[in-house]
């Protein structure tokens, strides 16, 4: 038995001899489409560049030593014990860091490790002392997670004993170009001096105080004998809570904390906005919905006569609504591919609009393409069936009579 | 083989639920096969309601109708669409076209239904009916850019394109001229003698029903009389739709 799609042959005639009003309700369908392409791709591109400026930069996951409770202090007595916190303590480090390093490294979801050797200290200008963070990396990684190279404004990325990099914050502060000298000054009140061998700007609140050195250099400096914490980066930023939780469990005395964790009431913020997002989606999907039911039960009334005709001469009942549902899923396809292009074309247009007023691109992917189109064939071929169940239902007798 | 293509028992018609009206009274009817029978009766006779019953596209209230030794009550709507499909075809006054395909097309449509996109075969066969029925030069125009005799014309193809057992017609020439109408009845005729096809039609016209084998005349949802032209003669048949009125038994001459 041949296939017999007659019904699809008889619903897209319709459609094509319906040209206005097949334009129209392409038009609504793409439109709507359209809309959710590009609020899709706005919302998801600006998540992507608040996550990217928050935590692209900077590590994604860090490794510091176990948290420690003041531990009492035996004045003597039985009875009493003092908390007050004692007069030398040790300073938190990381002592066996290169095991940590070494196993970590054996994880393909992390791109990027640096041990860190963290202080503050003081750069001095004239009489006035700037206060600065002090920050020890170890190269080629430990640039790489805060993406100094990139975000370089002058000399290079490169820093060795002698040489400084400096947050452009900082330079301006004291005047320092590249090549310059400058005086730090550590906790203890010792001096070195430094050359700027590179100025960058990473953007950030906490970045415009820093001064990069190498990681030895700034362990002897401060007296550093491991490392303050071991920096880790990896591929999908998303990755890190659970690369953090894999590793908890194997690394004793250490605590891992993933950007997820410190930037909780980010990610809350962000999941709130996907979910409006996701109402607007659902309204417009709606509306649409609720324009082809309308325009097919129109159709369907409007055809009327066509559906006596064709059920008079042996259309079932079953194939009288098939070509309704036909319809609407040749609507709804049509029409949202035209509304990706439209949506697509929407996007460029505001972002070249907005121009510098917005520091981020549409982010485009895949499931953005697929998600509207399926979402609106099956919305267009669901709000076909109340029109096909009204031609299924309707008795040639009544229009033939009527003439 | 049955002799009789189609048999009526005891059929009776009656519309709507709360306001119920009694179109068809206890119809019995025979109908032999490749015959031409011809119904009449005034406006509101119940001619074109049998016709539909008959048709298969308006359920009886009560009654058997067998068609080609087939019954039909209580047989569900898709078997009824098909039997339709492959057995009946139709010629409806307003010739009931599709106005979104073209003339080829809209005589194809029966065999889509039926068995999808047409062989090469079949399309020769299809425009042999076509030359048959005179459409040639029209074949690929859209059924609006014709004429009614034109379109009339078109329906009997699309009729005849499944090689139905039974065609009914309804007025087929009601919406036409003289000649355009005489046409259209010598393709019927024609049809009915050499496709052995059984022709049932309603007609007003009394010259129309005595060019027919049989002719059944309907008052009030009854048949009345019936009249066989071929044994009676033409003028005998036409004297007695003349001049006699025709009364059911049992009712008054008013």
């Amino acid at each position: 038995m041949s296939m017999n799609n007659y019904e699809i042959m008889i619903a897209w005639r319709f459609l094509v001899k319906g040209r206005l009003q097949t334009l129209f309700i392409i038009l609504g369908i793409s439109m709507g489409v359209a809309v959710q392409f590009f609020l899709f791709s706005l919302i998801g591109g600006l998540q992507n560049s608040i996550i990217e400026r928050t935590v692209g930069s900077s590590p994604h996951l860090i490794i510091s030593p176990e948290d420690r409770k003041p531990a009492p202090v035996d004045t003597g007595s039985v009875h009493m014990k003092d908390y007050r916190p004692a007069a030398l303590e040790e300073r938190p480090e990381i002592f066996s860091w290169q095991q940590y390093v070494l196993e970590l490294k054996k994880d393909k979801r992390i791109i990027s490790i640096s041990p860190a050797a963290n202080g503050n200290g003081f750069v001095l200008e004239g009489t006035t002392v700037h206060p600065v963070r002090v920050k020890g990396l170890l190269e080629p990684d430990g640039p790489d997670i805060y993406r100094i190279g990139q975000k370089l404004i002058s000399g290079s990325d490169r820093f060795s004993g002698e040489t400084a990099l400096i947050a452009k914050e900082l330079a301006d502060k004291l005047a320092l170009v590249t090549g310059d000298k400058f005086i730090l000054r550590n906790d203890s009140g010792q001096d070195i001096s430094l050359i700027t061998g590179g100025i960058f700007d990473l953007g950030t609140a906490t970045g415009s105080s820093l001064v990069v050195l190498s990681l030895d250099r700034v362990r002897a400096f401060f007296g550093i004998d491991g490392v303050s914490t071991i920096e880790v980066q990896v591929a999908d930023i998303f990755d890190a809570e659970s690369v953090a939780r894999k590793y908890s469990r194997y690394f004793s005395r250490v605590k891992l904390e993933s950007w997820q964790k410190t930037n909780k009431e980010m990610l809350a913020a962000l999941s709130s906005q996907s979910s409006s997002s996701y109402t607007i989606q659902f309204f417009v999907l709606f509306s649409i919905s609720l324009g082809i039911a309308s325009v097919l039960a129109i159709a369907a009334v409007q055809k009327s006569r066509q559906l006596g005709i064709l059920k008079a001469m042996g259309t079932t009942n079953l194939s009288s609504a098939k070509i309704f549902v036909v319809q609407g899923f040749i609507l709804g396809a049509t029409g949202s591919v035209a509304g990706l292009g439209i949506g697509y074309g929407i996007s460029i247009l505001f972002i070249k609009a907005m121009g510098d007023m917005i520091a981020f691109g549409l982010e485009i992917k895949t499931v953005y393409l697929i998600l509207p189109v399926l979402l609106a064939v099956i919305a267009s071929t669901v709000a076909a069936v109340i029109p096909a169940s009204r031609a299924s239902k309707l008795s040639p007798v009544e229009v033939i009579r009527n003439g | 083989m049955a002799d009789n293509m189609i048999r009526v028992k005891g059929l009776n018609k009656i519309y709507g639920r709360v306001v119920k009206t009694h179109v068809l009274y206890d119809i019995d009817l025979e109908i032999e096969t490749n015959s031409f029978t011809a119904m009449i009766g005034p406006s509101g006779s119940g001619k074109s309601t049998l016709l539909s019953c008959l048709g298969l596209l308006d359920p009886p209230t009560s009654g058997e109708i067998v068609i080609d030794g087939q019954s039909f009550s209580n047989i569900n709507v898709n078997k009824l669409a098909s039997f339709r499909n492959e057995n009946i075809g139709f010629v409806f006054q307003f010739h009931h076209l599709l106005p979104e395909f073209t003339v080829f097309e809209n005589i194809l449509l029966p065999h889509w239904i039926k068995n999808g996109r047409p062989s090469p075969a079949l399309r020769e066969q299809a425009d042999r009916l076509i030359d048959r029925v005179g459409l040639r030069d029209i074949k690929d125009k859209y059924v609006t850019e014709i004429s009614g005799g034109q379109q009339q014309r078109v329906s009997i193809a699309r009729a005849l394109i499944n090689m139905p057992k039974v065609i009914f017609a309804d007025e087929p020439t009601g919406n036409l001229d003289r000649e355009s109408g005489t046409r259209v009845l010598e393709l019927l005729k024609e049809i009915n003698m050499e496709n052995n096809t059984t022709l049932v039609m309603v007609t007003h016209d009394r010259e129309v029903a005595l060019r027919s084998d049989h002719i059944i005349e309907l008052v009030d949802g009854r048949i009345c009389r019936t009249i066989d032209v071929r044994t009676s003669g033409r003028e005998t048949a036409l004297e007695m739709l003349e001049n006699l009125s025709c009364v059911l038994p049992g009712h008054m001459i008013t």
